[in-house]
């Protein structure tokens, strides 16, 4: 008898020591758990007012935390009854979080998605489809919202811009191209236009001449020019990485060599920009917070460390291609997306939707510096005549409405491709190869690995 | 020895009636021999040994025999795994950055011979009594017990090719310019290796302190009377005696050298440039939590794992033919 009695002491221990084993990685669920729907109407359906509880999930630092935060209390404030969880993530290690949590059935109900991996998701089926509840939903005015940043939320598994609706915009993100005012007073040049077309590389290459100082060491002090988008010379130029439609790598072309060329002779020929060995030692956004360089590419979001700087700065269009008249600059956008496997679909899509397009947060939004408001008539109007640098804000509603493409990227579900682009293309900056070279020996290559993860 | 014996006897006992429960009834009834406090003892063993044993499995054993079906697979952690032969092996032995990568790994090895050499001279010059000399042993040591991660930071600074501190001692001392350390291709991983030294000397250099003072003094003064230099001393006598002790860091070297992530990941961004930085493990990293190949990853990992093993195998085989032991 006394056997027996060990036998039961023996696997409940077991069974308690296992316990405490799967306890180390299960205790943060519980506190997620939302509450059954169902035990407030006890209809099954969840009413308007239903209690809920929300998983939201993003990144971003500290500024970003605090809007976030700031924006969902009052959201809670306005429902009493839905509680909202917000997680942040630091956002390096954001998809890496968000992927493990979608692995293990543990998908927050809304969270950030952008890109390529807006693409996976979709193709994958992780997300819901927000096409009805767009339509249906009174509080939203889609004709209000930049299309070019909607779009980036229609995916048919394809094309990105076709079919239904997976996201609301979090931003539009216009790559500008901003300049130091006193540089260019310095050197007595007028300064560079806001209107596209104008300015074109010869003129950027010019005055970026005229402004680059060397110092008694021989090493270049001032440079004309940091971190041009190579995306932009290339657009400007008339080429492209990938033909979405047919899914071929078009980097072998002259004008997309020319293009590269272009952006690397600005440090390898005119060293009027800091070149690699450069940037490793101080990276460009801190030479041209230092007032070091006079024309540098900036996003809304860098606003208000701008904000503090103590010169004047403002932001002109990028330079365009002497071969084609035309520039162009890549247009980023960063999504609110709904689990497929919410408990609360509709209010998810609420809370999305308060976040991406209620005008009291998209104005708290640009008034922090965060970003172009996602409402037209709130961008065309009270956000143009803001008191604040840049003065020109009119340039980033021109890269929304005319000049900005998204970015190569978004046509991807896998960007080792163009992350080995990346990776291959420090020969052509260093001065090793040719871009004509290069790109003739590296389309092969992309080409294969597109290939491979893409079709 | 005979009781130890007795007690082996009830322990294989104890864990055939776990396994076979019914059968151990039985037997209980045919013939109960151990006595009740020694049954006690078991059990309160096996008790304490549950946890572990437990974590073994669900932490350990489980995802390794997981790991092992997913190098078979394809898996992106959304969609469901799907059966695809041996083609991550085809895939990973035709991918010119696995043998980058590899290359990269073992070009680091370089780095532990350069260690054990200066651990050595350390250790030597540590073993006198010179005063403050617990100072310095633990100067050397704290390396060792940094956060790799901090440590890695600060390297950052000293190896920046315009600022660093060595650069400037280069063009202080030679009047040249020091090398691009991070960002040339040619020497991101000499780089590596001399911030290995910085932190892993400390650790061998104690390893041989204990060494050399294990070594004892009779067979010194026995070669002085034969009339040995100094250095046949060292040759002949300090170097095979402390032949455990290369063999222990030679072994723990390459293994830890083959494991090496977290510097490349916050030194070598992406890979370093033209991938010159990465390991094996940061690729194996790259294609789990950046591309979620998760399959693929597995199917790397398993082979890294068997190369160590093998290359472990070989070390243990050749050990026999200079390890001295006592």
């Amino acid at each position: 008898m006394v056997w027996k009695g060990k036998w039961v002491q023996l696997s409940l221990t077991m069974v308690l020591s296992f316990m405490l084993v799967l306890s180390g990685c299960g205790s943060s669920n519980n506190t997620a758990a939302p509450e059954d729907p169902k035990s407030d109407g006890g209809t099954g359906e969840p009413s308007e007012n239903a209690k809920s509880q929300i998983e939201f999930m993003g990144w971003g630092g500290d500024t970003e935390k605090a809007v976030f935060q700031k924006l969902i209390d009052s959201y809670m404030k306005k429902n009493p009854n839905k509680k909202v969880k917000y997680t942040v993530v630091p956002p390096a290690e954001y998809y890496q979080k968000l992927d493990t949590l979608i692995a293990a059935n543990k998908t927050p109900d809304v969270f950030y998605a952008g890109g390529a991996h807006f693409n996976k998701l979709v193709s994958s089926d992780v997300l819901l489809n927000l096409e009805s509840q767009l339509n249906s939903n009174s509080d939203v005015n889609p004709d209000n919202v930049w299309k070019q940043g909607l779009d980036r939320y229609r995916y048919d598994g394809s094309n990105v811009g076709s079919g239904d609706l997976f996201g609301l915009p979090k931003d539009v993100g216009p790559w500008a191209f901003a300049y130091n005012k006193a540089l260019f007073d310095k050197a007595g040049l007028p300064y560079p236009s806001a209107k596209a077309g104008e300015y074109t590389w010869d003129d950027m290459v010019a005055d970026a001449k005229a402004i680059t100082v060397v110092n008694e060491r021989g090493k270049i002090d001032t440079f004309g020019v940091a971190g041009y988008s190579t995306e932009s010379a290339v657009w400007a130029n008339g080429a492209d990485w990938l033909d979405p439609a047919t899914g071929k790598i078009t980097i072998d072309t002259p004008e997309f060599a020319e293009a590269m060329q272009f952006v690397a002779d600005l440090s390898l020929v005119h060293k009027v920009s800091p070149s690699p060995d450069d940037e490793k030692a101080q990276n460009a956004y801190a030479r041209f917070v230092a007032g070091k360089v006079a024309m540098f590419p900036m996003g809304p979001w860098d606003q208000p460390g701008f904000w503090d700087l103590p010169f004047e700065w403002d932001i002109a269009a990028w330079p365009a291609s002497p071969n084609t008249g035309k520039t162009a600059t890549w247009l980023g956008s960063l999504g609110f997306v709904v689990s497929k496997k919410t408990e609360y679909p509709e209010d998810s899509f609420a809370l999305a939707a308060y976040l991406s397009l209620d005008p009291e947060s998209q104005k708290e939004n640009y008034m922090l510096g965060q970003a172009v408001p996602n409402l037209m008539d709130m961008a065309k109007g009270e956000f143009l005549d803001m008191e604040k640098a840049p003065q020109t804000r009119q340039v980033f509603l021109d890269i929304i409405e005319d000049y900005g493409r998204p970015p190569v990227e978004v046509t991807s579900k896998n960007t080792k491709w163009l992350d080995t682009f990346w990776q291959d293309a420090s020969q052509v900056w260093t001065g090793k190869k040719s871009a004509a070279e290069f790109v003739k020996e590296e389309q092969p290559k992309l080409q294969k690995l597109y290939d491979e993860s893409n079709k | 020895m005979l009781r130890w014996r007795g007690e082996d006897d009830g322990g294989t006992r104890l864990a055939a009636s776990l396994l076979f429960p019914a059968a151990a009834r039985e037997e209980k009834l045919m013939k109960n021999t151990t006595p009740g406090y020694r049954r006690k003892e078991i059990i309160w063993s096996l008790l304490f040994v549950t946890p572990p044993i437990l974590g073994f499995l669900i932490f350990g054993l489980a995802p390794l025999l997981t790991s092992f079906g997913l190098s078979f697979m394809s898996w992106d952690m959304f969609t469901p795994a799907k059966f695809t032969g041996t083609d991550n092996f085809q895939y990973m032995f035709a991918d010119e950055k696995f043998y980058k990568s590899l290359y990269n790994t073992f070009y680091l090895l370089l780095g532990i011979p350069l260690g054990m050499i200066i651990a050595l001279i350390l250790a030597i010059m540590m073993n006198r009594p010179l005063k403050g000399i617990s100072f310095f042993r633990t100067i050397y040591y704290i390396p060792v017990i940094s956060p790799i991660i901090a440590v890695s930071l600060l390297w950052q600074w000293l190896l920046n090719y315009d600022y660093g501190i060595i650069n400037e001692f280069i063009w202080n001392v030679f009047g040249v310019q020091g090398p691009n350390w991070l960002g040339d291709p040619n020497w991101v991983k000499p780089s590596f290796i001399l911030m290995g030294l910085w932190g892993g000397v400390g650790g061998t250099m104690v390893l041989y302190l204990a060494g050399l003072q294990g070594i004892p003094s009779s067979y010194y003064e026995a070669a002085q009377v034969d009339g040995a230099s100094r250095w046949h001393q060292f040759k002949h006598i300090t170097l095979p005696l402390l032949s455990p002790i290369h063999f222990y860091v030679v072994v723990m070297g390459i293994i830890g050298t083959f494991q090496s992530f977290s510097q490349m990941y916050i030194l070598a961004a992406d890979g370093g440039p033209e991938y010159s930085g990465a390991t094996i493990v940061y690729y194996i990293f790259q294609e789990a939590f950046k591309y979620f190949n998760m399959g693929y990853a597995s199917a790397v990992a398993w082979v890294l794992g068997i190369l160590i093993f093998i290359i472990t195998l070989f070390q243990f085989r050749f050990s026999k033919r200079w390890v001295y032991q006592e």
